[in-house]
């Protein structure tokens, strides 16, 4: 039998019940680098959700349409013992029930949600963490369901609240995870392994006999004292070899390589903390070890969170596959029913986030923001039987989006590493890129 | 319920068959105010074009050809202007003339976004059709009148037929479906029986834990499957002597071959030797559809059916096989080709037999070094005048042509090669 992950959501949502909130406060400022493996941990706890109202013009088939939604309901935990020698990450997420039809996201693409972007699993994050020390060498072992040594931060945790197109890119996560870490200095190597499968549904469980069919290796570097200039700086370089994400069974679904280099700051302004990441990614899709699609992405964003303010800026270049889709233009076949393709288009998106500071009342915070974006596709091959101009019926696609970020607790400052790989405790501004 | 179109309303573009084409090359779909169809027809020997009939406001798929009168379906959605028009029409031609002419339509007004395989039963009477992505599965047609389609019959085999090959057997007619895998069920072949159309009845369903059914082809008794990276299994369904029934099928033998991805088949006759040796297998790559595609033919040796042994293959460089059809007679198999066109390939005698200089490094003979292709036709590097380049999908050889289903521009009549 294989435990349930029902079973083990119940049981993290007890322990997000009981947890005592111990928030751990951000201050936008990058204190001098301090060793995290041996602080006190305390039970850290949030629980947030962003109502949005989200305006498409045009999208799929070239409709107009508005749409509200509660995006990103989640719930976090950080347990840890005293000297960190054990720690748990988890995340619930509730997107299942206040998104099932995706949200309305452009360009955006994945688990057979196309122009939507869908719902994350009801269990996005659990992971048991196990780290030592010895002579100046950080080594730990996670395990769990959570991300692969791969890639950047889950978009959730950075400034913008629209994921970008290049998601599944640029992260693998909500797989089987068992991953090493080993912390020298300013370098972190972290190797580990995990079933290649993507999610089919927030409820659905992953193959658990494909665990270990795929593995990741990440390589980190972060200097020690701030660079004049740049604040903390960390540089990555990773790579993935994934097993037919996209079809669980792995009857004909295509393998993937991936290959991941970015680079991430924070440092204080006169005028605010300011974040700003750069990365590129790229995915190769093989069939019978033969490379058939290669799709690439290149993305910067910056965020200034001032005292009153906060500004935000992406600009994203991104290759997305095209597959016929169902009645549902909004949808793909998951399986696939064919390895072949039906286009590829590349993605030139611009999106600019304004919000205020937070609002604070009591234990909640409320971050109100218009986020808006215009992306225009191209396609990459000519005469396929996607044509984005016709489908979509306009080369500018545009979305405004108003909300407000909602959140009682302190949420996870960075998702993606565990252990040994995690930031150092102050090396880094924050949730949403200190904003 | 299906909607049926009268043919003056899709017809349109034919009615200026009599006016000369310009030379207008290739234009946006559906905005064509001339029908190029009309001084396309070339001169010359094998797949030579005769003549065509021109669809572009959808995909067109497979084809079957019974008599005078074909049938196409449709595949996956098409923007045509600002229309966006889905794979869920079967169009009917009279192909009597040298160009098809299209003389009526029908049209699944719901749950179904491609058409796929389309078969007419052997006395002609029922046109069956596969329908995905599901739960829709497989449509039943009554052909009374065989140029106007009659729904009788629907079969929801769950997530869609992604091909359906019909036989009699024993009297009453079976369909054996491809059923996709979805995310709550795993692909699966059913064998359905159709003996009365209107109520289709699944009696067998055979999982497929590590792979997929993409097509099946029986004869004989004989039903081959195509199970992807597993290869081509052949399958006792009352003919070959291990007691197997459509509703209680036996396998007989299996073999992988080479490249995996074994798409279709057809199990060849030789009239003239009435030789049973050789089945050809298609293989289906990835490729960008209507552009690029890759595979090969294979050719399989079931001489020992329960150890089949695959001896020989065709190639097309920078393209890929789809579906066949095999002028017997004459020992001519047609290959569609997507981008590759149609080809043309000399299959009697022994295949498996080949000079040193004829072999790849596998042992395998190779047929286009052995001058076995005859002829190509509509290929889509050359491309034809006035046309967008082809990507053929499927062929039919029927009454002595070649009828071509070419997903971008619509159904071809070709002449026959030549030996």
């Amino acid at each position: 039998m294989h435990p349930s992950p029902h079973r083990t959501a119940v049981v993290a949502v007890a322990a997000l019940t009981l947890a005592a909130p111990a928030a751990a406060q951000h201050d936008g400022h990058a204190p001098p680098v301090r060793d995290s493996s041996v602080r006190v941990a305390p039970v850290v706890w949030y629980v947030g959700a962003t109502p949005v109202l989200t305006h498409a013009t045009p999208t799929a088939g070239g409709r107009k349409l508005t749409e509200g939604y509660v995006a990103h309901p989640v719930a976090m935990l950080h347990a840890a013992t005293p000297r960190g020698a054990l720690s748990l990450q988890a995340m619930l997420n509730a997107e299942g029930l206040t998104l099932r039809r995706g949200e309305l996201a452009t360009g955006v693409f994945g688990e057979g949600y196309v122009d939507r972007r869908h719902p994350h699993a009801y269990l996005h994050e659990i992971v048991l963490t196990g780290a030592t020390r010895a002579a100046g060498v950080h080594l730990s072992a996670s395990a769990g369901r959570g991300f692969a040594p791969f890639g950047s931060d889950d978009p959730l945790v950075r400034p913008f609240t629209k994921f970008p197109v290049n998601h599944h890119h640029a992260q693998l996560l909500e797989r089987l995870v068992a991953i090493g870490a080993v912390r020298v200095g300013a370098f972190t190597g972290e190797v580990g392994t995990f079933n290649g499968d993507e999610p089919l549904g927030p409820g659905a469980e992953p193959r658990w006999r494909r665990f270990g069919d795929s593995w990741a290796t990440r390589l980190t570097w972060r200097p020690a004292r701030a660079i004049a200039g740049l604040g903390a700086l960390e540089v990555s370089g990773s790579f993935a070899a994934v097993r037919s994400p996209e079809d669980p069974d792995r009857v004909i679904g295509l393998d993937q390589r991936k290959w991941h280099a970015g680079a991430r700051i924070e440092r204080p302004t006169r005028v605010g903390a300011l974040y700003a990441l750069a990365e590129w990614a790229r995915t190769t899709e093989l069939d019978e070890g033969r490379p058939v699609f290669e799709y690439r992405s290149v993305l910067g964003e910056a965020a200034l969170c001032g005292r009153r303010l906060h500004a935000a800026l992406r600009l994203e270049r991104t290759d997305r596959h095209e597959a016929t889709r169902l009645e549902d233009l909004f949808r793909i076949p998951v399986p696939h029913d064919d390895v072949s393709i039906i286009g590829m288009t590349r993605w030139f998106t611009a999106t600019m986030r304004l919000g205020t500071a937070p609002w604070s009342a009591g234990m909640l915070r409320a971050t109100p923001f218009v986020e808006g974006s215009i992306a225009s596709p191209q396609d990459l091959i000519p005469r396929a039987a996607f044509q984005s101009h016709g489908f979509y019926g306009s080369r500018q696609l545009w979305l405004l989006s108003t909300g407000i970020r909602l959140g009682v607790g302190a949420p996870h400052a960075r998702m993606g590493r565990y252990g040994a790989a995690t930031a150092p405790a102050g090396s880094h501004a924050g949730t949403h890129g200190g904003c | 319920m299906h909607r049926p179109l009268r043919a003056p309303l899709l017809l349109s573009c034919f009615a200026l068959a009599a006016v000369a084409c310009g030379d207008d090359g290739p234009g946006d779909p559906g905005s064509r105010d001339e029908n190029p169809c009309a001084s396309v027809a070339t001169g010359g020997g094998g797949l030579g074009i005769v003549g065509c009939g021109e669809i572009r406001d959808r995909y067109t798929a497979e084809l079957f050809v019974r008599g005078s009168t074909a049938y196409t379906t449709t595949w996956g959605q098409r923007s045509a202007g600002t229309q966006l028009q889905r794979g869920n029409a079967i169009y009917v031609w009279d192909v009597a003339g040298d160009a098809p002419q299209l003389v009526d339509s029908v049209i699944v007004a719901a749950g179904a976004t491609t058409l796929g395989d389309v078969a007419v039963s052997d006395d002609g009477r029922w046109l069956v059709v596969a329908a995905e992505p599901g739960p829709l599965s497989l449509l039943v047609y009554d052909l009374a009148n065989p140029r106007e389609p009659v729904e009788v019959g629907r079969w929801n085999g769950g997530s869609g037929g992604h091909t359906a090959e019909i036989a009699t057997i024993d009297g009453r007619l079976h369909a054996f479906v491809a059923v996709n895998s979805a995310i709550t069920a795993r692909p699966r072949l059913a064998i359905v029986d159709l003996g009365t159309p209107s109520q289709p009845r699944e009696i067998h369903s055979r999982p497929l834990p590590a792979t997929i059914v993409h097509d099946t082809h029986y004869r004989d008794g004989l039903l081959f499957l195509n199970l992807w990276d597993e290869g081509l299994t052949i399958v006792d369904v009352g003919g070959g002597g291990l007691g197997g029934t459509p509703a209680a099928p036996v396998d007989i033998g299996r073999v992988a071959t080479v490249g995996g991805n074994a798409h279709n088949a057809w199990w060849f006759h030789d009239p003239q030797t009435n030789a049973k040796k050789y089945v050809f297998v298609g293989e289906e790559q990835a490729g960008a559809v209507p552009v690029t595609s890759g595979g090969d033919v294979h050719v399989v040796d079931i001489s020992n059916p329960a150890q089949p042994r695959e001896v020989a293959f065709y190639s097309v460089p920078g393209a890929g096989t789809h579906n066949f059809s095999v002028d017997e007679a004459r020992g001519v198999l047609y290959a569609a080709y997507y981008n590759g066109g149609v080809r043309a390939i000399d299959v009697r005698g022994d295949l498996g037999t080949c000079t040193p200089a004829q072999k790849a490094p596998d042992g395998r003979c190779d047929l286009a070094k052995m001058g076995r292709e005859l002829a190509v036709g509509l290929d889509g590097t050359v491309g034809v005048p006035g046309f967008d380049p082809p990507y053929v999908w499927g062929v039919h050889f029927a009454g002595g042509h070649v009828y071509a289903s070419d997903m971008v521009n619509g159904l071809w009549k070709l002449r026959a090669a030549q030996r």
